[in-house]
């Protein structure tokens, strides 16, 4: 079937909408009085709430596909995407919010023409990674020679500022054209359209906007974040709980470009009982830090002096859980205490990240951990992606990554159907995106989950035995192999 | 090559009797023929199997010959490693005072501590009763060995710092240095250092008289395990800064209860015998048995 119908004369609305079409759908108006203010209806193929890296990536992936492309499309997105569209950065200055992206979701921007808009010289390839265990120092390393988990650069991940990607994003959109956006509006209510003489749009969600306008989608997607006003809508339930920890983040400068970088730059994560600490590279000199800690510690470090700050940074890769413990409670002078104990820790200089000489002003936030997942990912007429649908501890940097699969996936489906005639909004049509997606992000997110609690005890017998477990890994090659596919994205599905 | 070998350990330092129990294979880290260089002045690396030679010779050793300070030493060092004494030293470093101490390391020994400063002190003051506890047994802060076999430098300050602060355990409690005392002290110590030598060391009460005995149990486990529990961690005082201070208001501080003064309960004891003995006799006497 064509996927373009004419109009939308007929009552059921088989057809697509054309978005070169400029007729609206006036609502019929009953002959008797009605007080509201008569709005005018726009009918949608495809209307996407939420412009975050999963949002615009969906529609890139819609836009660029041959099959899709003929979709009316629409996003709403309550912030002005004027600020990302202008994202410029000297480079010396790197954006607080970075996430790791895997050598399957670089393939997947690829493929809708979006990497190309990305700022490379903004982006960080690393081809190892360094994780250890801060009470034992039990350590793993992973090098791309190791299962075959790289790609042809040896690559594992490639760091990015999320504001790279949504500039890119944009720009691909900008130059693909045809889709409507509704930016600086807000979604301030979702109900069902009605069952006129011209169309039965009692099963469509409709979507009314803080700009006054009215949207019918044949298929409404949440890629509107954590709070998701879709997924409320759809009544689909969202479980999990909070960490009780929050992701301090900033954006650092070492002493020089990190140990080894001829051969490939490296990651570093150490597991302290607080939760994990990461160093992530960034171009030349610099790095972004991830340390997930309690609230009350993010508190006092988000008041440190910079030099105290950096000294920190450099304390919790190095220093003993006690020395940090005690460090954590000073106000301030934490730069000459770490220098003192760092003469009397011993630490293999080149295992633990280059020393951090400074962190960019303003650089330093802090966002709330918590795991939810979404019940469902689909309903009548309704799909959630990315953080909507589900939310990770950062640990091992899958959020972002999981989006993208999220929406590749979704795209997939939704060209299926297009391409078979299908309603891309029924439900059922939508059930093969929920099966390729929902198990496997619930097995990711268990096992992040667990990470995460095993190693936020200081209890020695857990201490020791998971240490066991981490040297064990560590000498087994093959088992090795299997975490870093998982890594970089190209693991083997097992569900 | 066994001749070689026995040189080797020779010129290493350890005691002479602890020869036989090291066997001298390689181990992971380095070997007994390719002996790291020390990690501070004094140190002497061992191999992981001449240090569990070390912990079971000096063990046994100490036992037949309980008068070799330089065996327990070398007990208490062998077993505090790997885990115990570093707790130790995570609760030094805990502590504002703990830190302190271990960034100046001081060191204790009549050079530091001047006898006639600690004597010129008021009565009831820390370096004064001190002072005084060393007049009465009859020892000097200089008897303390240096520590050798503990590899970490900082942990061997932490070793040595606990050795050279033992004399003032003794101070502070009021407990004496005969074998009852040093049992007694020996069991607060491991109550609040947890170091495995002052717990092994409590095997010593097997070899105490069966009223010693007796009241060891009744009297001064309960006591050093309670204080040594309660009371914070001694080895965080700052011995040197405290030395004018009033010696009860320390005490309390640190929570700890003087225990009934041993030499005053034998005192006490003999004295009760002899009257017995005395009143025995003069009955004696009055029945006119002579
Ligand atoms: C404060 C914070 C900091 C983070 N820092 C990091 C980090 O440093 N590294 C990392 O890897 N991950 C980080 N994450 C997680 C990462 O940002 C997310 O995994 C990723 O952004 C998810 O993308 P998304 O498109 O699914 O959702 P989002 O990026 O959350 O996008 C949702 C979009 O929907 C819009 N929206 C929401 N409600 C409405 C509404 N009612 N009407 C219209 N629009 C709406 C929002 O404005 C937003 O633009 C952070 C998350 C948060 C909240």
């Amino acid at each position: 079937m064509k996927p373009i119908a004419r109009s939308i004369r007929t009552r059921q609305l088989g057809g697509y909408v054309c978005h070169s079409c400029t007729r609206n759908l006036r609502r019929s108006r009953r002959g008797y009085a009605t007080t509201s203010q008569p709005s005018t209806l726009e009918i949608y193929d495809v209307v996407c709430v939420g412009g975050g890296p999963a949002g615009l990536s969906l529609l890139a992936a819609l836009r660029a596909n041959p099959i899709t492309s003929p979709l009316k499309v629409a996003l709403i997105e309550s912030q002005s995407l004027d600020p990302t569209r202008k994202f410029s950065l000297p480079s010396t200055q790197y954006s607080n919010r970075c996430s790791s992206l895997t050598p399957k979701s670089v393939g997947f921007l690829q493929d809708i023409g979006a990497w190309e808009h990305v700022k490379r010289e903004r982006v960080c390839g690393y081809k190892g990674m360094r994780v250890w265990d801060g009470v034992s120092g039990a350590s793993i390393d992973f090098s791309p020679e190791i299962g075959g988990a790289a790609t042809e650069g040896g690559v594992v991940a490639y760091m990015n500022e999320n504001l790279n990607l949504t500039r890119a994003l944009l720009g691909r959109l900008d130059e693909l054209g045809g889709v409507e956006v509704l930016e600086g509006e807000k979604v301030t209510g979702i109900g069902f359209g009605n069952d006129t003489s011209t169309a039965d749009l009692s099963s469509w969600p409709v979507v009314k906007t803080s700009g006054g306008r009215e949207l019918a989608a044949r298929l409404l997607v949440g890629a509107d974040g954590g709070n998701s006003p879709v997924r409320t809508f759809a009544g689909i339930d969202s479980r999990g709980w909070d960490y009780g920890r929050v992701g301090v983040v900033a954006t650092l400068q070492m002493e020089g470009e990190g140990w080894g970088c001829e051969e490939g730059k490296i990651a570093y994560q150490r597991f302290l009982p607080t939760g994990p600490v990461a160093c992530l590279p960034l171009p030349g000199k610099f790095c972004t830090l991830v340390w997930s800690t309690t609230p009350d510690l993010a508190a006092k470090l988000k008041a440190l002096s910079a030099e105290d700050f950096v000294s920190m940074v450099n304390a919790a890769f190095r220093l003993s859980v006690t020395d940090l413990k005690y460090l954590h409670d000073l106000p301030s002078g934490q730069e000459e205490e770490v220098s003192w104990r760092e003469n009397h820790t011993p630490f293999e200089r080149e295992h633990v990240p280059m020393k951090v000489v400074g962190v960019q002003e303003g650089s330093i936030a802090s966002f709330p951990l918590k795991l939810r997942h979404a019940d469902s990912y689909i309903g009548q007429r309704v799909a959630l992606v990315g953080d909507a649908a589900h939310t990770v501890h950062p640990l091992a940097g899958q959020g972002l990554n999981q989006g993208q699969g999220d929406v590749e996936s979704l795209a997939n489906t939704i060209a299926y159907s297009v391409e078979h005639g299908m309603d891309i909004g029924v439900r059922m049509n939508l059930e093969r995106y929920e099966s390729e997606r929902y198990a496997q992000n619930n097995m990711l997110m268990g096992v992040v989950d667990k990470l995460h609690k095993l190693y936020a005890t200081e209890n020695q017998l857990v201490v020791g035995v998971r240490s066991l477990g981490l040297r064990a890994v560590n000498s087994l090659d093959s088992v090795k192999g299997f975490f870093m596919r998982q890594a970089s994205g190209r693991g083997e599905k097992f569900l | 090559m066994a001749l070689l070998l026995r040189q080797r350990l020779l010129s290493s330092g350890l005691p002479r009797e602890l020869l036989a129990c090291t066997v001298s294979t390689t181990s992971r880290s380095f070997s007994v023929l390719n002996r790291p260089p020390p990690n501070y002045e004094g140190h002497v690396p061992l191999t992981r199997i001449e240090k569990a030679g070390l912990a079971v010779g000096s063990a046994v050793w100490s036992l037949i010959d309980p008068r070799r300070p330089d065996l327990i030493a070398a007990l208490g060092e062998a077993t505090a490693t790997p885990y115990f004494i570093y707790r130790l030293r995570d609760a030094m470093l805990i502590s504002p005072t703990g830190r302190r101490i271990l960034r100046d390391r001081p060191r204790i020994s009549s050079k530091t501590m001047s006898m006639t400063y600690l004597r010129s002190l008021p009565e009831n003051t820390v370096g004064r009763t001190y002072a005084d506890w060393l007049d009465r047994e009859g020892v000097s802060p200089d008897t303390r060995d240096t520590v050798k076999y503990i590899d970490d430098e900082e942990c061997a300050y932490v070793m040595q710092r606990y050795r050279e602060c033992h004399d003032l355990y003794h101070a502070l409690t009021g407990l004496p240095i005969f074998r009852e005392g040093e049992v007694a002290l020996k069991a607060f110590e491991f109550a609040n250092t947890l170091l495995p030598m002052t717990g092994l060391s409590m095997f010593a009460v097997t070899t105490l008289k069966p009223a010693e005995r007796k009241r060891f149990f009744q009297i001064y486990l309960p006591w050093a395990i309670t204080n040594g529990v309660k009371s914070k961690e001694v080895i965080n005082v700052y011995w040197e800064e405290q030395l004018e201070r009033n010696v009860e208001e320390l005490r309390s501080e640190l929570g700890i209860e003087k225990p009934v003064d041993l030499r005053d309960i034998r005192r006490q004891e003999r004295a009760r015998r002899k009257a017995e003995t005395e009143a025995k006799e003069r009955s004696g006497d009055s029945l006119g048995i002579n």
